[in-house]
């Protein structure tokens, strides 16, 4: 537990557990903290008052950070095709529930990668031989495909009846009843496509590396079958690289896909599609920046300290699990 | 020098296969959607898309019997694949022309940017990082620590919009765009001949030097955002790396030795520690791709990504879809093949097959 010790001895750590830590109060507690109008169900987005020229509203008593126009036609996972309405959506109230669907997004998609990646790297190192070289290629040739254009492929082939604005159930074929009941978006399932290969790759090295330690062959000579060496006691001294890398990867997979959503490919991570209401106001009028300083400032320093957070989190981690790493 | 010449060629093999298990995975993923959808793939050049819904029936239908796209799996690939490698990619409704020409025009907007950011981030991605690691600790490396941790922890499209909205609204130092020259985004000119498409080096070769200050002011401010992360990546990994060799047996002989501190670090420390720093970068190759396009869109460059924002809109375009993704691994290929060959110059075990690579 020396370890633990000096996890917790380090400033920088207990700033980035400080960090993740209140995004996660945040999101438990967001029923309380900005509290869901009575009537409708609960949704990231709380719609309020009209304008006719859609302009954001700026602060006041009611709406703390002010507000931002809202998209209309808001298919179920937050791609914008028109932005004509003129209602407009409480900033603050966005800023609070989003911590749940970054959080959500983030965690899911970390856990899917790292375990497929985990699992692919283990298996091919502890096979090695020429199951290994096939994977090792298999995993070369993920490597060179950029995961937007899977982004955009998987939304035309996989989504076009998943994603439509009425969408009838019976003619779903399974799997895409599957994708609608998790609500499982495209990018979501790009980026657990397209994010593992570092995880198998890193599993793999450490893995073929420790089979050759005396301690496996231990375990066979007593008869310990495959399965049982490699999750029992390869796994388990193969793996903190990769817990270092999920702790990265939360932070990045959910600025990823914001930078989606915001460019307007889809996605479903709630700041992200305030952000694309909020978009023809991101760019200062008239030569001041801040003009409209409420529709873009508390969203992006959000998600800037998520990404701090976890990636601060996992250089703690590193310096603890990594004996090589330690300065 | 023969078995870099071995090793050139079974890299070159290589990407033959690597293309291989892609197209057959990007097919495969293509035979889940129903064949209405990949009907669309084979829809006939310049023919409308907004027929009365019985027409389009009909014809979807007929594309359906006559591509026979209820066939089996290797049949439909092979048919599919002999299409791409005789250079008909298909035909895209969205833009009404064919999928190959639309790639193709775009790619020098997307290489100029790239290939800038390249040129600039791994030369100081390198640098900065073998000084900050040859000495941890000190005042160097902690400014070093600190500005890489700011690059990696600001997300490089909310850093663009932040710089657009100082320097090209608010002070007005760099304009947004590609090129501020109308006549050259019109394309009316017939005077300024289009050699390569990067209008940097087009400029010069056709003497206009305004063209060229014009495209690199415009260049500026994406290639610092793009730069940015990916800098602050390579360079921790080349200072972790260099920490890790500098206490090593042979930099304390060589120092011993009496040679200039510039030569051990360089000439000494620097190569071995090249190798995590290419690896690295040959991992994220991918991801800078993907950056590129993310910041080509909020840059309103209109290089590649042009055909993710319209054709990922409203209308059914799976060829374009497809094609995008096949091109944009072939985008990657070369710069993983440049970072493999690296790495076989640096080190002779790679280039002698006896560890992969």
């Amino acid at each position: 537990m020396i370890r633990w010790r000096r996890f917790f001895a380090d400033r920088q750590n207990w700033l980035g557990l400080i960090i993740v830590g209140l995004f996660i109060i945040a999101a438990v507690t967001a029923p309380w903290l900005a509290p869901q109008p009575d009537d409708g169900e609960p949704s990231p987005f709380k719609v309020v008052g009209q304008r006719l020229d859609r302009a954001p509203n700026p602060p006041s008593a009611e709406h703390p950070l002010g507000t931002v126009p809202q998209i209309n036609l808001l298919p179920r996972f937050g791609i914008a095709p028109g932005q004509d309405a003129s209602y407009q959506w409480d900033v603050y109230h966005t800023l609070i529930w989003g911590t749940r669907s970054a959080l959500r997004f983030g965690i899911v998609v970390t856990l899917v990668t790292a375990a497929v990646g985990v699992l692919v790297g283990a298996v091919s190192g502890y096979a090695g031989g020429a199951v290994n070289g096939l994977m090792m290629r298999m995993t070369d040739a993920f490597l060179v495909f950029p995961p937007i254009a899977a982004v955009w492929l998987f939304n035309r082939l996989l989504f076009t009846r998943v994603l439509a604005p009425f969408v009838e159930l019976p003619e779903l074929s399974w799997w895409e009843n599957v994708l609608y009941q998790l609500e499982i978006d495209p990018v979501m399932l790009a980026l657990i496509a397209f994010s593992w290969m570092p995880y198998a790759r890193i599993i793999n090295a450490n893995v073929s590396w420790l089979k050759q330690e005396e301690y496996v062959l231990a375990a066979r000579s007593i008869g310990a079958a495959g399965p049982r060496i490699l999750f029992r006691h390869l796994l388990p001294n193969a793996i903190t690289p990769a817990v270092v890398l999920a702790a990265r990867d939360v932070g990045g997979l959910v600025i990823l896909a914001t930078a989606f959503i915001f460019i307007g490919i889809g996605g479903n991570v709630a700041w992200g599609i305030l952000l694309v209401g909020a978009r023809d106001y991101i760019i200062g009028i008239g030569g001041n920046p801040l003009s409209h300083w409420w529709v873009f400032l508390p969203v992006s320093l959000a998600l800037t300290l998520f990404g701090i957070g976890w990636n601060l989190l996992g250089d703690g981690l590193n310096t603890v699990l990594n004996p090589r790493a330690r300065r | 020098m023969v078995p870099f010449l071995k090793f050139l060629i079974r890299r070159l093999l290589s990407i033959p296969v690597t293309l291989f298990f892609i197209t057959v995975v990007l097919y495969g993923v293509a035979m889940l959607a129903p064949p209405e959808e990949r009907a669309m793939l084979y829809w006939p050049p310049r023919t409308r898309l907004n027929l009365p819904p019985e027409q389009f029936e009909a014809k979807l239908n007929s594309i359906i019997r006559q591509q026979g796209l209820n066939d089996p799996f290797p049949v439909q690939y092979g048919r599919w694949i002999t299409n791409l490698l005789r250079g008909d990619w298909g035909w895209s409704p969205t833009f009404n022309a064919d999928v190959l020409d639309l790639l193709l025009a775009r790619t020098p907007v997307t290489a100029e940017l790239t290939l800038y950011s390249v040129l600039l981030l791994i030369p100081l991605g390198l640098i900065s990082g073998v000084v900050a690691g040859w000495r941890p600790n000190r005042p160097v490396d902690n400014w070093f620590r600190l500005s890489a941790f700011v690059a990696t922890s600001i997300p490089p499209f909310i850093l663009g919009l932040a710089l657009l909205s100082i320097f090209y609204v608010g002070l007005r130092w760099f304009p947004a765009g590609r090129t501020g020259i109308t006549e050259l985004s019109l394309r009316t000119v017939t005077t300024f001949k289009t050699y390569t498409g990067l209008l940097t080096v087009d400029g010069l070769l056709n003497g206009r030097l305004d063209v060229t200050k014009d495209a690199l002011r415009h260049l500026v401010l994406p290639v610092f955002t793009l730069s940015l992360a990916h800098w602050a990546t390579l360079a921790r990994v080349t200072r972790a790396s260099m920490i890790e060799e500098r206490h090593k047996d042979y930099v304390t002989a060589a120092r011993s030795r009496g040679l200039l501190r510039r030569s051990v670090v360089w000439r000494h420390a620097f190569r071995n520690a090249l190798l995590p720093a290419l690896t690295s970068s040959a991992l994220s190759a991918a991801s800078l791709i993907t950056g590129v396009f993310i910041i080509e869109v909020i840059f309103s460059f209109k290089g590649l990504s042009e055909l993710i924002i319209r054709g990922s809109q409203n209308t059914i375009d799976t060829g374009l879809a497809l094609g995008f993704a096949v091109y944009s691994v072939l985008m990657v290929l070369p710069i993983m093949f440049a970072l493999d060959v690296i790495k076989a110059l640096v080190d002779p075990r790679i280039r002698e097959g006896e560890i992969e690579s």
